[in-house]
């Protein structure tokens, strides 16, 4: 990964933290690059929340250091912050206005600009109506969307997110991921933590795999993809036999579903010499696309692989 | 600075506004009222019907000065009937307590007449007799016989009224002229002068009256809002909001901010009482004055009460962060509750102080107390008014108090900030000891 210094908005070098006998994270180091989508992914118990927490300065790791904007955390640059954590909490018996407003204060955002951002995240997110409730009627969706806005009204220039989208429902997901890609336009850095493929599929720009407590890999989606290119092909033919192609030099493995096949090709087989093969053996291709590993994917094999 | 105020304002509003604080705001004076004033209201009802009593006069003296001595009838007209006892008939809003009836002896024996009032007795016809011997002035022998002997009230009353009556007769027939009587039946006017350094101040005795007052009040209000404030320091973690805070708030500004919120609600509350209270004392002095009866607030030096605050907001403050210290390790309010019984205990013994240091308040043991920071506060007050000490050693007290106060602010918030994040298990101590180490 090429980086340029001013451009990492957080550095973590060699970060390791241990509970009693129980390591959380091991030598993790990463630089998450500004103005992008940072996700941190990994399964249960990996090491992503202490990880974020060690980032947000809430438990100080063991040894290495993290810096933000090139600084050791400190109370100005915590003020540049929105961090939501996994364990959501919210004063039950206040009023979701005057809640906001609080944590609005907590981060030196006052008065009527308080005011104003408030009534715009909440018209935002579709929360308008509830701003005089008291914050124990709302549903746990609405509250964790409550949450987000308390992570986000100061405009900080890092957003951190754990676990943002667990728990909501498919069309307040779309809503918030709406969300993180507008404030990525408007130049934030974003860092999230998820064990849901599909989204960070959809919306980092970078991650960053962790498996029991360890880095697996990280880069932009694009590289991590582009490593894990394991050449192969769907292919939907007509007028050939499978045992012609099962014969071919070029192919390593056939798998076969209803009406096509996921044709795996040898190392260093070019998909194109295999695609003058079928055509040179009176085979009709109505389908031939190169597959890309899903992130899904890449995640299953990476995370059994280490296992 | 925004923060700690923003921390402070959500604790006070958020309290003073709950239906709770409005409750316990009007329900305990009335409360505190209902106990003064129901044990008076109860006997009242008992007392129920006058009591008719036959009495046999031998002495053919006294039955009329029982009589207004017990029920006051003549008591406007009556030089001899003291204040009280107007008073008195004035409260209950009934001429009498007692129905009184003479029985001419004739000459019948003392048998025959008990025989005959023991029938009446029995019939219920009257509640009790009274026989005064005709040597009663100098035997000091009377008996007296009722149904009921478990009111001892009323059996009292009679005694003591028989008492009086039979002291003034025998000085009515030594001779003595009434006025003199009068004044034989005041009681004394003990008026205490403290003389210290400063010179002559009158009237300790309301003064230390006001630290017995200011000590209770401080002991009810830290077992009311010790509760509270440990519930604050653990509200957080029950709803798992410290983690938000922390991403913004130091943990030192964050105790800081909710002790001064639940404080300054605990002195919202205490400052409607005291209004509240000074006022029923003022009314209750001007009413008193009006019907004649001379009432005066104990007079106390202004400093007294510049230290009384002083005294009481640092006590306040010493075991409140007790509290909160607590709050930090425990998990939850009720484990809290429990754990909390040390604290109590110092309490306890802090205002149990009162009589040993009042009765030595210059002595080493009294020096010492006042300096521990758990029991200053009591100690350190009566010292005060009993026996001020020298001005370093109020300092000095108020110092190590105050420090005390910081130093375990500081520690909570180290403990709060590390227990925090080790949800649903209580700490060890070995674990607290190392959290502060990190």
């Amino acid at each position: 990964m090429t980086t340029n210094p001013n451009n990492i908005t957080v550095n973590v070098d060699c970060v390791s933290k241990r509970f009693g006998d129980f390591t959380a994270v091991k030598d993790l180091t990463l630089a998450v690059r500004a103005g992008r989508i940072f996700g941190l992914l990994g399964p249960n118990g990996a090491g992503k929340s202490t990880s974020i927490r060690m980032i947000v300065n809430i438990t100080a790791p063991d040894s290495g250091s993290i810096e933000l904007f090139g600084q050791k955390i400190n109370s100005r640059i915590q003020d540049r912050i929105g961090y939501l954590p996994e364990e959501r909490g919210l004063y039950k018996s206040m009023k979701v206005g005057e809640q906001l407003r609080f944590f609005a204060q907590l981060k030196n955002v006052t008065g009527k600009d308080a005011l104003q951002r408030i009534d715009t995240w909440l018209d935002r997110l579709k929360l308008s109506e509830w701003k005089q409730k008291k914050t124990r009627d709302l549903s746990k969706g609405m509250q964790q969307k409550i949450q987000f806005i308390s992570a986000v009204l100061h405009d900080p220039d890092l957003v951190i997110l754990d676990e943002p989208f667990s728990g909501l429902d498919p069309l307040n997901v779309e809503l918030l991921k709406d969300v993180v890609l507008n404030l990525k336009r408007a130049g934030k850095t974003v860092i999230f933590s998820t064990h849901a493929m599909d989204i960070a599929e959809r919306i980092c720009d970078d991650i960053c795999l962790i498996n029991r407590s360890q880095k697996v890999l990280d880069g932009s989606i694009r590289e991590v993809k582009k490593s894990f290119g394991r050449n192969s092909i769907a292919v939907r033919v007509e007028g050939t036999s499978n045992g012609n192609l099962a014969a071919s030099r070029l192919v390593s493995n056939i798998e076969h579903h209803s009406d096509e096949m996921e044709v795996l090709l040898a190392a260093n087989a070019d998909p194109q010499e295999f695609l003058r093969e079928l055509i040179a053996s009176g085979a009709v291709v109505t389908k031939f696309e190169m597959i890309e590993p899903s992130l899904h994917d890449i995640f299953i094999e990476k995370v059994s692989e280490t296992q | 600075m925004t923060k700690l105020l923003a921390v402070i304002k959500r604790e006070w509003t958020q309290r003073v506004r709950a239906r709770m604080f409005i409750i316990t705001t009007v329900m305990l004076p009335l409360a505190m009222i209902l106990f003064a004033i129901a044990p008076a209201l109860v006997l009242r009802i008992d007392s129920g019907n006058p009591m008719r009593i036959v009495v046999v006069d031998g002495t053919g003296k006294l039955l009329p000065r029982l009589k207004t001595s017990l029920n006051g009838d003549d008591a406007a007209s009556d030089p001899e009937a003291n204040v009280a006892t107007r008073a008195n008939s004035i409260a209950s809003g009934r001429s009498s307590d007692f129905i009184f009836e003479q029985l001419q002896t004739a000459g019948r024996s003392e048998d025959d007449i008990k025989a005959e009032l023991e029938s009446r007795l029995r019939a219920k016809e009257i509640d009790a007799y009274l026989i005064l011997p005709p040597d009663l002035m100098q035997s000091s022998k009377a008996q007296f016989f009722r149904r009921n002997t478990s009111d001892l009230i009323s059996t009292r009353k009679i005694r003591d009224a028989l008492d009086g009556a039979l002291r003034t007769q025998r000085l009515v027939e030594a001779r003595v002229d009434p006025r003199t009587i009068d004044q034989l039946d005041r009681s004394v006017d003990f008026e205490t002068t403290r003389i210290s350094g400063a010179g002559r101040e009158r009237d300790a005795g309301g003064a230390f009256a006001l630290v017995f007052l200011v000590g209770f009040v401080m002991y009810i209000s830290i077992l009311l809002y010790g509760q509270i404030v440990l519930g604050a320091v653990i509200e957080e973690k029950e709803t798992r909001i410290a983690e938000v805070l922390f991403s913004s708030v130091r943990p030192f500004t964050l105790m800081t901010g909710k002790l001064l919120g639940v404080s300054l609600v605990a002195l919202t509350q205490l400052a409607i009482w005291a209004i509240a209270f000074a006022g029923f004392a003022l009314y209750g002095v001007s009413v008193l004055n009006s019907r004649g009866i001379p009432t005066r607030l104990p007079s106390i030096p202004f400093l007294f009460y510049v230290y009384f605050v002083v005294f009481f907001l640092v006590g306040y403050f010493v075991y409140a962060t007790m509290y909160a210290l607590l709050g930090s390790i425990v998990t939850t309010a009720q484990e809290g509750g429990q754990a909390a019984m040390p604290i109590i205990m110092l309490l306890v013994i802090s205002f149990y102080l009162f009589l040993p240091v009042s009765r030595n308040p210059d002595s080493a043991v009294s020096f010492w107390l006042s300096m521990i920071p758990f029991f200053a506060p009591t100690s350190m007050l009566v010292r005060i008014v009993t026996q001020t000490p020298p001005f370093w050693q109020i300092v000095l007290s108020l110092l190590i108090s105050l420090s005390t106060v910081a130093a375990l602010t500081w520690l909570t918030a180290k403990i709060y900030r590390v227990g925090m994040l080790m949800y649903g298990k209580r700490a060890s101590i070995s674990e607290v000891v190392r959290w502060v180490r990190t």
